[in-house]
């Protein structure tokens, strides 16, 4: 189950020095959309790029979508004080590698949130795990603060120079994947990824490679992933929401279970040939929950797009 | 990425030291390196006769270029050191390294050896082998405790399978978990990562050059370098394996060329339709796998330079003797 029930499925990435893109990305669907100051801004743009971000946080949240910044460590400061504004849901910190640096990012978000008039400890981070020396202190990274939401393995294919192997498979990702996954549930906190197979590069994929991405993602506990095209935005929600189908056989087993142990005289039942236990009940159950916070996600974000009222959750 | 200030390590073929033939006719096999063995392939009766032939063996192996290796035997550790470290000798292979305190006594030992026998210090590398449970999870101690260790993985293999009770020749891999995490700590480290992408293996031949090269390409296009084997049919295999291609070296300057057209916008990448099998997309992260690919070509063929050379240097003075 998710740390948080917060439903971020689709994370489009924005680069901030692309005011085109940054105008049009509440169009597209996205749960989060993530103002870039680090992977897809030239360098000599960056400067430029954090001056815009105060004027994008609103703009890019008219389809109904929270909004991250994504900054790096090493130019933390100028990019959290272009970032920390009202409106700010969360930072991804990419590249992340200690302990130490979160606590320091923590310490500067939490002066600027004062600074600024934002609610104390409202800013959420996401961790990006992209080195070898961040995942090998994911679980130090993930307890650091409490502002930590989630974690991510971000480019760490790229930034591991992880290569294909025969199989498909990237190199050593399925070991990052489900140590990520492990440490994300040791720590309450919600890991986001997909499982990209070659020759994707991940962020870049196509539509269909995306949703099958996000559905093998899914399946191994990710709870969204991060893309930078438009048409990656409904892949990702579609592998991220449970299917009809899924919801179907899981409303059956809650039916069934209840309908066997209603009588109050045995507590384990055979259901279409499988076992089902209340822990296993349980998990069905949640397929339904998300299924519905995912529902009531999607119907926000349409009242958003249509200037309706916003239904409150 | 690896570091290519290391000694070149495609091939290489473990032997025991106290095989005459094996030894005298190692140096022209074109191997990177030799490995000779103390340890398994080394009768207990046999384990003191097999430390007096180092010093001589180191000179007989490396006559044609490769570079001298030993592997000692886990529970002799000093008195095999002692016999081993000379001039010459590039690496010693510690078999089933558990606890940083044993590298840090390996270091130790080397360090004083070196100074006593006039060898420049810190030359001599130290390879530790991961094959046991027990060294998986002290595995980031045991990296830190020698920067001798230059290169790290292992994890899999014979004593490994035997150390956790899985088969050893199957058709998955097994060892994901345990070769996942030497991975990191060589990673999170700096240090060169010693591992190969997983190729389903369920004959066990030590021979077959056709597996070897598979191997060697698979390893070569997931980014690895460090080769080694037991049967001479591999050698060559393994360093062609480990050689960028022409067509890849054609690729990489191509990609080089679309960067630098690249690098004067305000894009971070390019997506490309080149049909030639070209990599669809070009950013820094091609560019640099690129220049490491010419960068790696190149050492290969001033490798193997080097080897020939060397080679042809004993045949023409056999010839004249």
């Amino acid at each position: 189950m998710p740390a948080n029930d917060t439903i971020r499925r689709s994370w489009l990435l924005v680069p901030m020095s692309k005011p085109e893109r940054i105008a049009i990305a509440h169009q597209a669907g996205a749960d989060v959309v993530v103002l870039d100051l680090v992977e897809f801004v030239a360098e000599a743009d960056k400067p430029a790029a954090r001056e815009a971000v105060v004027d994008s946080l609103t703009p890019v949240k008219a389809g109904g979508a929270e909004v991250f910044v994504q900054i790096e460590p090493d130019l933390m400061l100028a990019d959290l004080r272009s970032a920390v504004w009202p409106g700010l849901t969360g930072i991804i910190v990419s590249r992340a590698e200690s302990a130490e640096q979160i606590a320091q990012i923590d310490a500067t978000i939490s002066a600027l949130e004062s600074q600024r008039g934002l609610l104390p400890g409202s800013v959420e981070i996401v961790a990006s795990l992209e080195t070898a020396p961040g995942n090998h202190s994911g679980y130090e990274i993930a307890t650091a603060s409490p502002r930590i939401w989630g974690l991510t393995l971000g480019r760490a294919d790229l930034i591991m120079d992880l290569r294909p192997e025969p199989s498909g498979e990237i190199h050593l990702m399925q070991y990052l994947m489900q140590r990520l996954v492990t440490i994300a549930a040791a720590a309450g906190k919600t890991p986001l990824g997909a499982w990209w197979r070659n020759p994707d590069r991940g962020l870049l994929a196509t539509p269909d490679n995306t949703r099958a991405a996000a559905q093998r993602g899914r399946a191994i506990g990710f709870k969204g992933s991060f893309c930078v095209r438009d048409n990656q935005v409904g892949p990702l929600n579609q592998g991220f929401t449970p299917s009809e189908s899924e919801v179907a056989a899981a409303r059956s087993v809650q039916q069934a279970y209840s309908a066997a142990t209603d009588s109050g005289a045995i507590a384990t039942v055979t259901h279409e040939d499988r076992f089902l236990t209340p822990d296993i009940v349980r998990q069905h159950v949640g397929v339904l929950t998300l299924a519905d916070a995912c529902a009531t996600r999607d119907m926000f974000k349409s009242a958003a797009v249509e200037g309706r009222p916003v239904p409150v959750p | 990425m690896p570091d290519h200030r290391q000694r070149l390590k495609r091939s290489g073929l473990t032997m025991p030291v106290v095989t005459e033939r094996f030894i005298n006719n190692a140096w022209h096999r074109g191997c990177d390196y030799i490995n000779m063995d103390l340890e398994d392939s080394v009768p207990p009766n046999l384990k003191d006769v097999a430390r007096n032939l180092i010093k001589e063996s180191i000179r007989v192996v490396s006559k044609g270029g490769a570079d001298a290796v030993c592997r000692i035997n886990h529970d002799l550790m000093e008195a095999d050191l002692n016999a081993v470290i000379w001039p010459g000798l590039m690496m010693v292979n510690y078999p089933k390294t558990e606890y940083a305190h044993e590298i840090r006594r390996m270091d130790e030992i080397i360090t004083r050896l070196e100074a006593e026998r006039g060898i420049r210090p810190g030359t001599i590398e130290i390879g530790a082998n991961i094959e046991t449970a027990v060294g998986v999870a002290n595995s980031y101690e045991i990296v830190s405790a020698s920067t001798r260790i230059r290169d790290f993985g292992g994890a899999s293999g014979y004593d490994m399978s035997r150390d956790l009770g899985v088969e050893m020749f199957v058709a998955f891999d097994q060892f994901v978990y345990g070769k996942g995490e030497v991975e990191l700590t060589a990673r999170a480290l700096g240090l060169t990562p010693r591992s190969t992408p997983f190729t389903p293996n369920i004959t066990g031949s030590v021979s077959d050059p056709d597996r070897a090269f598979a191997e060697a390409d698979a390893a070569r296009k997931c980014g690895f370098r460090i080769g080694g084997g037991l049967h001479p049919n591999v050698v060559e295999p393994q360093n062609r394996g480990f050689m960028p291609t022409d067509e890849e070296v054609a690729d990489a300057h191509w990609v080089l060329e679309q960067y630098r057209q690249l690098s004067h916008s305000s894009d971070t990448w390019i997506h490309t339709d080149d049909p030639s099998g070209q990599p669809p997309i070009i950013d820094r992260y091609e560019a640099t796998r690129a220049e490491e690919l010419l960068e790696w070509r190149a050492l290969c063929e001033q490798r193997d330079r080097e080897k020939n050379e060397a080679i042809a240097r004993v045949r023409a003075a056999e010839e004249s003797q």
